[in-house]
């Protein structure tokens, strides 16, 4: 464990240097700042707007984060050869791929944490009052950039950065559609393409069962059964991806 | 104690659609405790495929080999090595003590040990002045001495040192060379790959030449240079053109000294008794003799030329048993 710690320490402090995390916190707080703007032409509804925008932001900006920094956690520690000193120590390989990723999961939750930070006190600043869901809602964000991370470190150590970045998007965007896969028309019926979509129903993780967004918005309570059940999922999944990326991980020559 | 023992350990790396590349095959190989031993060989004839393979860096095809007794699969094995790498990189934005932090925590030794690892490592190697600087700065010195102290931290009682002098400048190499020795002389074996054979020669007690991914000659240094036939090199004065041009095919060279006589260099020990009598015949003055021994880097180049030089006989399964035991 304390293996684990150390190289996720490290890679904590390597991100935090990182310029990347910079610009995408800077886009995210402007987009905060900037969701006052559409609030203006919804009339009467500012609020929930502000709201609606300041989950959205950490959603986006935080799967940004996770894609153009995971993707290329592990595969740059090849190319730079960083890696071969540190695998030459008395480490297992599971052990150097989970302290990547917490790693990368404390830069996450300290960016989620700076997220609500503003975004809480520019609703006060509004005058929103802030409930138990709005904090159920990032609980579940939070939940699915973990699981969205755990698929970029699975890619890391696979294939290049940018085709890991671009997978990994395309997870993210798919995962919120998985609904369709299921709930095709009438027409599909008897037909292979239906047995396919049906197949990536099921080998894409349904992104959408982490999303509050709406009930967040309109105050709207949830139940802690929903919440409980929510985290169970994503907790299995990057459970899974995460035993998939330390096999892949463990016979690869570098 | 047997430091390294390999035993058949072969590696092919394979890719699609294209032929599977030999990088290594059959090695057998043994390294005593306390040994100083040179790894040598052209580029791309499998010294660093041998040394990743030993470090775990990555699997054999065929094979196997243990560090002191222990499987290399294991990260036991690892714990009694300390590595450093051809070009050593590490995380630019960290300092020498912050690297040296890391790794010591990779090797789970507690905040005390860390402590007395650094005072230790950073005074053995010169690293105080550069301690809180980073090091994306360094010169490839800076960074060799950074590598140096990384392989030693926890104290293994092996290093295994991937072209430790490739790049640096006299003195660097010289550090080097000195910080081996010093090791040595602590107890620890060393193993390394190297191109400079005058360094190789100096400090290693065995070499090892690999050819194409082949162990092609493995032996101390005195043995593998004395096998082969010895000229002699013979320095005179006094003689005139006349005898030196009746010398005919008696010399396999001749040159004038700048500093006035002649050297001659004959085939063996006899023919050079002979041709003294003959200088001391014509009036000339003798004023050296001495046999003219090969080369390691003569050696070195006439292996890689083809002449495939015999193996010791080593008893590599019975080595590894025994290790194991």
């Amino acid at each position: 464990m304390t293996r684990i710690i150390a190289v996720a320490e490290n890679t904590f402090r390597e991100s935090i240097r990182d310029k990347v995390l910079y610009v995408l916190l800077f886009f995210a707080a402007a987009t905060i700042f900037g969701s006052k703007i559409l609030g203006w032409i919804s009339i009467g509804q500012d609020i929930k707007i502000i709201k609606d925008i300041c989950l959205a932001a950490m959603s986006v900006f935080g799967a940004l984060i996770a894609i153009f920094i995971g993707a290329s956690l592990v595969y740059k520690e090849i190319d730079k050869k960083t890696l071969y000193t540190i695998l030459a120590q008395p480490l297992h390989r599971y052990e150097f791929v989970l302290g990547k990723y917490l790693g990368l999961v404390a830069i996450i939750g300290v960016a989620i944490v700076l997220m609500t930070g503003i975004s809480v006190g520019y609703l006060y600043f509004m005058g929103g009052a802030v409930t138990l869901v709005w904090f159920q809602a990032i609980l579940l964000i939070f939940m699915k950039l973990a699981l969205i991370t755990a698929f970029a470190i699975l890619l890391s150590a696979l294939v290049s950065p940018i085709m890991g970045a671009i997978i990994v998007f395309c997870i993210y965007v798919t995962g919120h559609a998985t609904e369709v896969f299921k709930d095709l028309p009438p027409q599909f019926d008897d037909t292979i393409s239906r047995q396919v979509l049906e197949i990536f129903y099921y080998l894409i993780p349904n992104l959408n069962t982490f999303n509050l967004q709406s009930e967040a918005a309109n105050n709207v309570p949830v139940t802690g059964a929903y919440v409980s059940f929510a985290l169970a999922y994503g907790l299995a999944w990057t459970a899974m991806l995460l035993i998939l990326a330390c096999l892949a991980f463990e016979g690869r020559d570098v | 104690m047997t430091a390294i023992v390999t035993e058949g350990l072969s590696k092919t790396y394979k890719s699609l659609g294209k032929a599977p590349v030999h990088s290594l095959s059959d090695l057998n190989l043994t390294v005593e405790e306390n040994e100083v031993f040179g790894f040598l060989g052209r580029n791309g004839a499998g010294k660093t495929t041998t040394i990743k393979l030993l470090t775990g860096l990555i699997h054999p095809t065929a094979g196997r080999a243990a560090l002191f007794g222990t499987d290399i699969i294991t990260p036991d094995a690892r714990r009694m090595v300390g590595y450093m790498p051809e070009q050593p990189y590490f995380y630019e934005y960290l300092t020498p003590r912050e690297t040296i932090e890391f790794y010591a925590r990779l090797r789970g030794l507690t905040a005390e040990e860390r402590e007395r690892e650094w005072e230790q490592i950073s005074a053995l190697l010169d690293l105080r002045d550069i301690a809180n600087r980073r090091i994306r700065g360094f010169s490839k010195g800076m960074r060799q001495r950074v590598g140096f102290a990384v392989a030693l931290v926890g104290d293994p009682p092996l290093l295994i040192l991937d072209e430790p002098m490739s790049g640096l400048d006299p003195l660097g190499r010289r550090m080097i060379r000195e910080l081996i020795l010093q090791m040595r002389d602590r107890g620890k074996t060393i193993f390394f790959s190297s191109h400079v054979l005058s360094d190789v020669e100096e400090i290693c007690a065995r070499v090892g030449i690999l050819v194409s991914g082949k162990l092609a000659a493995c032996d101390r240094i005195s043995a593998l240079v004395g096998d082969v036939a010895k000229s002699v090199e013979i320095c005179a004065r006094g003689l005139d053109s006349a005898f030196i041009a009746n010398l005919g095919g008696q010399v396999i060279s001749h040159e004038e000294r700048k500093e006035g006589g002649h050297r001659l260099v004959v085939q063996d020990t006899e023919a050079a008794n002979q041709l003294v009598v003959e200088i001391n015949r014509a009036g000339g003055t003798l004023l050296s003799l001495h046999p003219v021994q090969e080369s390691l880097e003569d050696f070195f180049t006439r292996i890689q030329e083809g002449a495939q030089v015999a193996l010791p006989e080593e008893k590599q399964p019975a080595a590894l048993a025994a290790a194991e035991e």
